[in-house]
């Protein structure tokens, strides 16, 4: 008798792990697909440029152990005007355009406007101490080392 | 402009504008958006330096987004065909997402022997992670036939001996080896996140010295950094697709060589 309950009680034990897994995947999967939706959206709401005459430049943080390591592609940047500022775990980058650029061809939307300044506003995975940060621009391409 | 002829090849639809007509020996070369967008912005040149015109497109209402391209008033698909002379160039943007990349696989092949395609030079890009500080790039290759690499006699490209492949272009890869068709992986080193003008011309240097006809990458080296900045928004879509077929595993080292 002691044995059945013991093998009923492991069976429902089992049968309560596979559920709260089930329930944990199931989870995941909802907040996964919640951000990526989430993303897709602030995509959409914040494009590339803005009307005003900026442009958001595309930004890669790689974690190398002692640093992180920040990449920034700033086409046609003039390299004297880039300002890269921190304040907490966020990082402040400006830019001004060696020259004004448009999307000539481009009906309505961005092919009217002309763009003079890279802006954007980065969020960092640390706080960051400015003492301990080198920034290095070449060819149009920031790095910025950050050291933990 | 009219529909020549359309065809539905699984999910997929053909489309041809005019009847397409290959001079021997005939090259084709296939760029999905991957790595630097090298691929993408080497056809995108070759297209405009050659002077070919669009001559159909591929739609997928599965596997695609909801996209329409319009140019100079036409309305294209996201997949687009250029030809001229002994050249075809399937030209695309878009990524379709993962399991609508292997039926797309599988219809370049059919497509590409039915159109009697000699060659196909499939210009790809490489990640290397200090290509901030690299002026000279390596270009890598990896044919699938001896025809193919007989081609290559001769060029100052290293063949890729070790390491994985991952994206649209390993399975291109491997769809054409299993065709036994003549094709040539070109891998020049480049950035992954940043769209890579100076890759690409690397490249059609290679592809120009294959198909044996000038196409001049001066104006492209200049125009590079208005290129990267043209280019953000097909990159930043790009990375999104590439996250989800694990191109980081191209970095990874194998066990077993």
């Amino acid at each position: 008798m002691d044995e059945e309950f013991e093998r009923l009680f492991k069976r429902i034990r089992e049968i309560e792990r596979n559920l709260r897994e089930y329930i944990e995947d199931e989870f995941r999967k909802a907040v996964r697909s919640f951000r990526e939706d989430i993303m897709y959206i602030e995509g959409m709401l914040a494009p590339m440029w803005h009307y005003e005459g900026y442009l958001r430049p595309l930004y890669s943080i790689v974690d190398r152990g002692s640093y992180y390591e920040i990449n920034i592609d700033l086409p046609k940047a003039d390299e004297q005007s880039i300002d890269i500022r921190f304040s907490s775990n966020l990082m402040y980058v400006r830019a001004r355009l060696k020259e004004d650029v448009g999307f000539s061809g481009l009906s309505g939307r961005g092919g009217e406007a002309r763009f003079h300044e890279y802006r954007e506003v980065v969020e960092l995975p640390i706080r960051v101490d400015p003492q301990k940060v080198k920034v290095i621009a070449k060819r149009g391409f920031v790095k910025i080392l950050i050291y933990k | 402009m009219e529909v020549y002829r359309e065809e539905w090849m699984g999910d997929f639809l053909v489309l041809e504008y005019k009847p397409i007509e290959l001079q021997k020996p005939s090259y084709a070369i296939i760029s999905l958006p991957d790595t630097g967008l090298v691929g993408v912005i080497s056809a995108w040149h070759i297209t405009k330096a050659l002077q070919l015109s669009e001559v159909g497109g591929l739609d997928s209402y599965t596997y695609l987004p909801p996209i329409v391209v319009v140019s100079n008033k036409f309305l294209r698909t996201p997949i687009r065909v250029f030809s001229g002379g002994n050249i075809l160039i399937i030209y695309s943007e878009f990524i379709p997402v993962q399991q609508g990349l292997l039926q797309l696989s599988k219809i370049l092949v059919n497509y590409m022997e039915r159109k009697g395609v000699d060659y196909v030079l499939l210009p790809s890009g490489m990640p290397i992670q200090n290509r901030f500080e690299v002026e000279n790039l390596k270009t890598y290759y990896i044919a699938t036939t001896p025809k193919a690499l007989e081609l290559l006699k001769n060029m100052d490209i290293e063949p890729f001996e070790n390491g994985f492949l991952a994206g649209p272009y390993a399975l291109l890869l491997k769809e054409f080896t299993r065709a036994r068709l003549n094709a040539i992986l070109l891998l020049t080193e480049s950035f992954l996140e940043f769209p890579d003008p100076e890759a690409s011309a690397k490249n059609i240097d290679v592809i120009s010295r294959i198909i044996g006809r000038h196409i001049d990458v001066k104006e492209l080296l200049e125009q590079a950094e208005l290129i990267r900045l043209r280019a953000r928004d097909a990159m930043k879509n790009t990375l999104r697709g590439l996250a989800q077929m694990r191109k980081d595993v191209e970095y990874a080292v194998p066990l077993h060589t």
